[in-house]
């Protein structure tokens, strides 16, 4: 074989080990997400301080020691971190998240914003906090933190987000949970969205067992002091026996007392701080109202959330 | 390859540190409070945090109770993330290295796996180092440099890897920042721990299927609780000043500010004590109540003596 041939045959396996490679489904497709930052000068009276950092799937533990968990059962990808400092001193740091799709964007996004926060016009939506903004777009979390509460910081969260929300091509929806929350009395800004028992587990400790086989789940709070969750569970596992198991559930947790069944397809519970809980459930969802309710309007709740879900 | 003592050995070298948890009994009764009033926990609150942190040991019967003349002494400040609200306040590590100096202490040495980068972006680099202190980074990557330790009471960890610097000292001063967790809901002395030992090992507390299996969060918590009780700090001081209640422990998140120190012994009172300050139910934080069950200390508020003075 002459040196020619032999040329020829190992451009043709590294481009069919090329091919192979790129068209294999397992290999996510990745944003390059420096693509988000402002261009150098764009940022007036701001500049980049030192060098992005980026970290994918496992080795955000690297970068988030002891707290990684929560981003990847949300679908973590990957996240590209930049700082910027101003003339002044001011500091501010640029965190993007890449995550699966758009539904785990908007899960994390609704992991990290509270109920308190500023609604802000950016992005699919935008949540800001003393010191801190985030909005999702796509399947992007943009987190842009800074490092106190001066006039001068905020405003450059601001200007850093809109810069970056430009850029942002990306497009994607909330999950289809997100509408089945009665509209009623909805405070928007508390909305959360779960993928797993521990974002569940985050916004209240109903169990530290998958009890509800959760698929994934809502939850809001309302002006009349109450909290709905609705928790879809996986394919197969919802109905009349899940609906067992999480009224077995409760009535035997040393966490819960003064076990009442109201009707066959509602109970109520009262957690250690006394705080009500009624459950009901509806197809393959376990349904919770939470607070200070009347059983007559936490049956309206109910009620409500049957129509969104059934429709 | 790691270092690996025996029962009889480890007893030897955990006894000169004070570490004696594995004989089991708590420690509380070693140490009186002060004179007139019986103290197991001390809270002190006010803008100086500086002075809050030492009037809180005062409280405790002052810091010549702990540390004496010529003793060497570990302290474990936290300084995982450069958020606001997730690291130990410098000042509050500034007061406790002063004091133990001006006890008559020969070193006082900081004691951490975390990058020299972690401890640059908080400040606390420059604290201990001002305060003549040492900072000892030890490579986290290095399995040569930590000790295996039997953990004979465990439940789910069965060995700990401890820093071996660390047995080189006489005291331990546990000093946490108290915030949210993503994992545990709450982290404090016990969860703090963690930052002692090697990481790999404490990838074992995140069960390796967390994101199916349904006795994940159990596990990190029972593993949290074991780690514990081979591990039992001199004394506790925890900075309640400023931190977050939400997206911990990494933040940015919601952040609040009681402007407390909190010191104390009992590292369960001392956690359950913490969890309230922002509302939680110490039966509701799993880490709490397995290191109760482990005879560690008092999860019942109800029969610690608290002094709470604001100065």
């Amino acid at each position: 074989m002459t040196r020619q041939n032999i040329l020829s045959v190992l451009l043709l396996l590294f481009g069919i080990i090329f091919f192979l490679h790129a068209s294999d489904s397992s290999v996510p497709f990745r944003h390059d997400l420096s693509e988000y930052l402002p261009k150098l000068g764009e940022m007036q009276g701001w500049e980049r301080d030192g060098s992005p950092q980026e970290y994918r799937e496992d080795e955000l533990y690297e970068y988030i020691n002891g707290g990684a968990e929560i981003y990847h059962e949300y679908g973590f990808m990957q996240v590209f971190v930049q700082d910027f400092k101003s003339k002044s001193g001011k500091a501010v740091s640029l965190e993007i998240f890449e995550m699966e799709d758009a539904e785990s964007a908007y899960g994390i996004y609704t992991f990290k914003t509270s109920a308190e926060d500023q609604r802000l016009v950016l992005g699919s939506d935008a949540q800001l906090a003393d010191y801190y903004l985030n909005f999702w777009k796509g399947n992007l979390l943009v987190t842009i933190t800074g490092f106190d509460e001066d006039q001068e910081t905020i405003k450059a969260l601001q200007e850093l987000a809109k810069a970056v929300d430009a850029k942002i091509k990306a497009q994607g929806g909330r999950p289809r949970l997100a509408s089945v929350l009665p509209e009623r009395g909805l405070r928007t800004t508390s909305i959360k969205y779960f993928q797993g028992n521990l974002g569940l587990y985050n916004s209240y400790p109903f169990f530290t067992q998958d009890v509800f086989h959760l698929k994934e789940g809502i939850k809001g709070d309302y002006e009349g002091g109450y909290s709905v969750y609705i928790i879809e569970s996986k394919e197969g596992e919802g109905g009349i026996s899940a609906y067992d198991e999480v009224k077995k559930s409760f009535e035997e947790s040393p966490r819960y007392r003064k076990f009442n069944l109201l009707e066959m397809n509602l109970f109520r519970v009262q957690d250690r701080k006394g705080k009500q809980i009624f459950v009901s459930s509806f197809k393959n969802c376990a349904l919770i109202v939470m607070g200070a309710v009347h059983p007559i309007q936490a049956k309206e709740v109910f009620s409500d959330m049957q129509e969104n879900i059934g429709k | 390859m790691t270092k690996k003592i025996g029962r009889r050995e480890f007893f030897k070298r955990t006894a000169k540190i004070g570490v004696s948890a594995v004989i089991g009994g708590s420690v509380l009764s070693q140490f009186s409070c002060s004179k007139a009033v019986k103290c197991d926990i001390a809270v002190v609150s006010g803008g100086d945090y500086r002075n809050n942190t030492i009037k809180a040991v005062e409280l405790l019967g002052g810091i010549e109770k702990f540390v004496h003349k010529g003793d060497k002494v570990a302290i474990l400040p936290n300084t995982q993330s450069r958020h606001p609200g997730t690291y130990t306040n410098p000042d509050v590590v500034r007061a406790v290295i002063r004091m133990c100096r001006k006890a008559g202490a020969a070193e006082v040495n900081c004691l951490s796996w975390l990058t020299p980068k972690h401890w640059s972006d908080s400040g606390l680099d420059k604290a201990v180092i001002d305060e003549g202190a040492n900072l000892k980074l030890i490579d986290r990557d290095d399995e040569s440099l930590y000790t295996t330790v039997p953990v004979p009471r465990g439940k789910a960890l069965k060995e700990a890897q401890i820093m071996s610097e660390f047995f080189n000292n006489d005291f331990f001063i546990n000093m946490p920042i108290t915030k949210d967790h993503a994992g545990n809901k709450f982290t404090g002395t016990m969860k703090n721990l963690m930052g002692l030992n090697y990481r790999v090992n404490n990838r074992t507390f995140h069960k390796e299927g967390w994101r199916t299996e349904q006795s994940a969060i159990e596990h990190l918590d029972q593993c949290i609780a074991d780690l514990n009780t081979v591990i039992k700090p001199t004394l506790c001081v925890v900075d309640a000043t400023e931190f977050i209640t939400t997206n911990g422990p990494f933040g940015p998140g919601k952040l609040i500010k009681p402007q407390k120190v909190v010191a104390g012994v009992d590292r369960v009172a001392v956690d359950a004590y913490c969890s309230t300050l922002w509302g939680l139910e110490p039966g509701d934080i799993i880490m709490i109540n397995k290191a109760y069950e482990h005879g560690l200390g008092e999860i019942d508020l109800q029969n610690v003596a608290i002094q709470e003075v604001k100065i």
